[in-house]
């Protein structure tokens, strides 16, 4: 297949397994996505889809299309598959409120018996990344590796319903991304929770080639133009949309997509 | 115009912004049920008919401006917590019942106000207050698919079909019985 028919067929998969929101609902807003990156990019209009997943498992069977060329990510998700789907870094995401890094925070009941590795033996954890168990094991616990073998890591749309669980006593632990940290002092259980440990600072999200199926000159012409796209008319609009700033080159952590 | 027909212009107001599509006349049906819920309050502060339209106008007022929509959507939840105190079982339990369905589909913690096992409790309460209210039965049954009770989603989907059925025909019927068969076929679906 040429490079031209490559590009005509180029799709961009935005996945968002662990986060709120219907692929109807998001789709329009990819759509300008991709239609604004390829013509900052100095691409063909319409040379670029895009398409959304809220789910991991939906999410890796639209990467296994080869027409499947850039997918956008949480950095869980990066973790998680980057070796076994040949993943390349093209550009970090700044999202508004957040920045292009974040800290998890592992949280447990106050006063209760979970003070490290070595107490967690029966804990399930939960958490939005919960799909991604090397990301929880290597990246956001990487301070309490080696996490025991049987602990359990479960993904939870939910929580608010974890946190309770958490609060009650139960033996669960919520891992919790940087806005639901800062947002722990609004609950009226607050008190009882309390912060176990606190991953250093990690990439929130990024885009990627998918098994260089994007030829190395267009990959950098898609790179340049992401870096730039704030700064394009109506650049800094669309991203805002998607609660986006913009993109950044990527600087991830010397172990991140390992196998 | 005295409290029930106050409280009538908001029920009017947002059965119109259901039906509508233009954004504008979305915006000055909400700002016309805000001015008419304020009114009513004004007449009788604790009320539940004013208590309650308040949170219904607010809610209009979410629809009708999404930036600004987790700030009303608290105060409607505010506004149909006062109603529910007042008077649980006005508009066949409607309190309980509008407090469930905006705690099970807002945004959750912590980026709005939305807390699905809240309003599966709201939504009980409707069910329990007004067992043969078709839309009491729908919003637990939607409660239920959502905290994840898949088999109790799909039991109580079909006892409200069960009580649509052995209702006289109307526009209302046929509503909600579409309601009920497009969501039984949903949350059967295997995923």
């Amino acid at each position: 297949m040429s490079t031209l028919t490559l590009a005509a067929l180029a799709t961009l998969v935005f996945c968002a397994p662990g986060y709120p929101g219907g692929a109807g609902d998001a789709q329009p807003y990819v759509d300008q996505f991709a239609k604004a990156a390829a013509a900052s990019a100095g691409w063909k209009p319409d040379s670029l889809a895009a398409i959304y997943d809220p789910t991991d498992q939906g999410s890796l069977a639209k990467l296994g299309d080869p027409d499947s060329v850039l997918a956008f990510m949480p950095y869980a998700f990066y973790v998680q598959h980057a070796a076994a789907l040949h993943l390349s870094p093209l550009a970090q995401v700044d999202v508004v409120g957040v920045g292009t890094q974040e800290r998890w925070t592992l949280v447990g009941k106050a006063g209760g018996p979970v003070t490290g590795a070595g107490s967690m033996m029966g804990y399930t954890i939960l958490s939005v990344a919960g799909y991604a168990p090397e990301f929880v094991r290597q990246s956001a616990l990487a301070a309490w590796a080696p996490l025991p073998a049987d602990l359990k890591i479960e993904a939870t749309g939910q929580i608010l319903s974890a946190l309770r669980r958490v609060a009650s006593g139960e033996p669960v632990l919520a891992l919790l991304d940087q806005t639901q940290a800062a947002a722990l002092v609004t609950l009226p259980f607050a008190a009882q929770l309390k912060t176990l440990t606190q991953s250093t600072p990690l990439p929130v999200a990024l885009i990627t080639v998918v098994d260089s199926r994007l030829p190395d000159a267009r990959a950098k012409a898609f790179q340049a133009a992401l870096v730039k796209l704030n700064a394009t008319k109506g650049g800094a609009e669309m991203l805002g949309s998607l609660k986006l700033k913009g993109f950044v080159l990527p600087q991830l952590p010397g172990n991140a997509g390992k196998p | 115009m005295t409290v029930e027909q106050l409280a009538a212009a908001v029920a009017a107001d947002a059965r119109r912004s259901d039906l509508e599509t233009d954004s504008k006349i979305r915006d000055q049906l909400a700002a016309d049920a805000i001015q008419n819920a304020q009114a009513c309050l004004q007449r009788a502060p604790q009320a539940a008919a004013c208590l309650y339209y308040d949170g219904i106008a607010l809610g209009l007022k979410a629809r009708a401006h999404p930036l600004q929509a987790n700030e009303a959507l608290k105060s409607m939840l505010s506004a149909l917590s006062s109603a529910e105190a007042a008077d649980p079982k006005y508009d066949q339990a409607g309190p309980a019942r509008v407090k469930a369905l905006v705690l099970i589909k807002a945004p959750e913690w912590p980026l709005g106000p939305g807390d699905p096992e809240a309003g599966l409790a709201a939504a009980r309460r409707a069910a329990e207050l007004g067992p043969d209210y078709p839309p009491n039965v729908l919003a637990l049954a939607e409660a239920l698919a959502k905290t994840g009770d898949t088999q109790g989603a799909v039991d109580t989907y079909r006892r409200a079909r069960d009580v649509i059925q052995g209702l006289p025909p109307s526009r209302d019927r046929d509503d909600w019985q579409h309601e009920a068969d497009q969501a039984l076929r949903k949350v059967s679906a295997p995923h």
